[in-house]
């Protein structure tokens, strides 16, 4: 495409496609030669002639590509120049940060609204009671320092009037592009036409985005500045913890989150009543598939195969739910929890490994060093 | 030979591998192009004969080919090909096939009238320049 778009040639555009200049060898000459007689007879009778090749001013165009395809599937043809101009786009619209979309996403509101008031240490005393969307705000704004900045963004961001003013401009601009008319074309002329168009594309494209945004912006707009810098703020970093329960945003993983519960440092015991004290590990589950409980950290464990980060719980009789709710995220993590804690059974030696050095001892992974 | 042995012995050669040889259209396109050949070399080919006087041609050494890279199927456009078919046309002999270069094309009807016999090895190895002289000197002493 590049390399046609450079090229110093002339093409020809015929009913919304692109006709190039045919090359020519011996044997293609012939093939015209036969195809352009006029005593042909037609191969399809019946159905309209299919202009593969076409002569304009003495010279042969041969069919290339639809203009509607090319412009259509430009986004994976040309992944790299695409998402530059869509960068550029946005740069001119000051619409670079993709907290709108971040503050769209269900995944963040479960885990923010349902999952975490689960975990955390919500009301004082004897009191209790269900939060709603706007205290668990609240409460997030007083466990954690919101740096300064945020506030400023979230007064910036209820002003919708910019924005409302951006999707006006877009829809005057109509992004309705024309196809060229038939004819002669110059690559240059191609080019910038083709530009043009996909300059249209995208801007129709992010018309839709820039609706939701200004939704979500009118709906900041009502809400409290606080809560507004809270939300920005997590959209922002994308993770937080309060109470020994977090959650973090999967790095090249848009959308895609692990939630955790701390556990602090437990004893277990093995079959002779001997203590090992277990260090703090952070369980987990993810906001994709497999729905299992794993181990953050680096960790051993008769429970965890291996002693490395990331590890599956080894738990009986559990069947990973099929999809991330508020109920099988809390349900997961408190399987995960229990297991560790409470799931290992001295008389037993269950799990993978046992925690003292059995007569048919197997070097495998070793817990000496967590003894007292 | 019976008919089995005969059909068998077809079927084997028509299965045979041949190797592929570029064609003089391929050959000639290809120099078009590297060169950037224009019409104006059709004229320099009408009068080629005149300027292959003995003092223009120095012998210098034996002058190996220049190694080209030519496409196994070479497409051209319109006035690439209109040149090349025009080349093929005004030349057309065995050994255009070996042509090089533009100066090869230019001694190619030269040699060939000359001497028509001479092996594809020679005309694949050595520059037309150098047989040409070759031959010429031969057809020297033999007077």
């Amino acid at each position: 495409m590049r390399q046609l778009f450079n090229s110093d040639m002339e093409c020809l555009v015929e009913s919304d496609f692109i006709y190039l200049p045919l090359l020519l060898d011996p044997e293609i000459e012939k093939e015209i030669q036969a195809l352009l007689r006029p005593q042909r007879p037609m191969e399809n009778p019946g159905h309209p002639v299919s202009k593969t090749i076409i002569t304009h001013q003495d010279k042969h165009f041969v069919k290339a590509f639809s203009i509607h395809s090319i412009l259509e599937n430009y986004e994976v043809i040309n992944a790299y120049d695409y998402k530059r101009r869509r960068k550029e786009f946005l740069r001119k619209y000051q619409l670079t940060r993709a907290i709108d979309g971040i503050l769209l996403d269900d995944t963040l509101k479960t885990i923010l609204f349902q999952v975490m008031p689960y975990f955390i240490r919500k009301n004082r005393g004897m009191c209790r009671k269900k939060l709603k969307d706007e205290e668990i705000l609240d409460l997030i704004g007083e466990k954690i320092d919101i740096p300064g900045k945020y506030y400023k963004e979230a007064k910036t961001y209820r002003h919708v009037e910019h924005l409302q003013a951006v999707l006006t401009g877009l829809e005057n601009q109509k992004p309705i592009f024309k196809t060229p008319g038939n004819g002669l074309l110059s690559t240059h002329q191609l080019r910038d036409w083709f530009h043009e168009a996909v300059h249209a594309k995208i801007l129709a494209k992010e018309h839709d985005r820039l609706t939701k945004a200004l939704q979500i912006r009118l709906q900041f707009s009502q809400a409290k500045p606080e809560h507004a810098a809270t939300l920005l703020y997590i959209a922002d970093t994308g993770s937080m913890e309060i109470d020994g329960f977090g959650f973090t945003r999967k790095n090249g993983y848009r959308g895609e989150y692990f939630v955790y519960k701390r556990v602090g440092e437990f004893v277990l015991k093995d079959y002779y009543a001997r203590s090992y004290l277990f260090p703090a590990c952070r369980v987990a589950v993810s906001t994709y598939t497999p729905f299992r409980p794993f181990v953050m950290e680096k960790y051993k464990h008769p429970f965890l195969l291996r002693h490395k980060s990331g590890q599956e719980i080894c738990m009986q009789h559990f069947a990973p739910p099929d999809e991330f709710t508020a109920e099988n995220a809390i349900r997961i993590l408190e399987g995960g929890l229990t297991a560790l804690r409470y799931g290992y059974d001295a008389r037993r030696r269950n799990g993978y490994h046992s925690l003292d050095r059995t007569w048919v001892y197997i070097p495998t992974i070793d817990f000496e060093d967590y003894r007292i | 030979m019976d008919l089995l042995k005969d059909i068998k012995q077809k079927r084997a050669k028509q299965k045979q591998k041949k190797p592929f040889r570029r064609d003089v259209f391929n050959q000639i396109s290809g120099i078009v192009k590297q060169y950037g050949l224009k019409e104006s070399f059709l004229s320099i080919l009408d009068n080629v004969e005149d300027d292959l006087s003995e003092e223009n041609l120095k012998f210098r050494r034996v002058r190996l080919k220049t190694p080209m890279e030519s496409p196994l199927f070479s497409l051209a456009t319109k006035d690439e090909y209109a040149l090349t078919m025009s080349i093929i046309g005004k030349v057309d002999n065995a050994y255009l096939k070996f042509a090089n270069s533009p100066e090869e094309i230019l001694l190619c009807g030269s040699l060939y009238r000359l001497n028509p016999l001479l092996t594809n090895q020679k005309l694949m190895r050595y520059h037309f320049e150098t047989l040409l002289l070759h031959e010429r000197a031969k057809a020297n002493r033999e007077i």
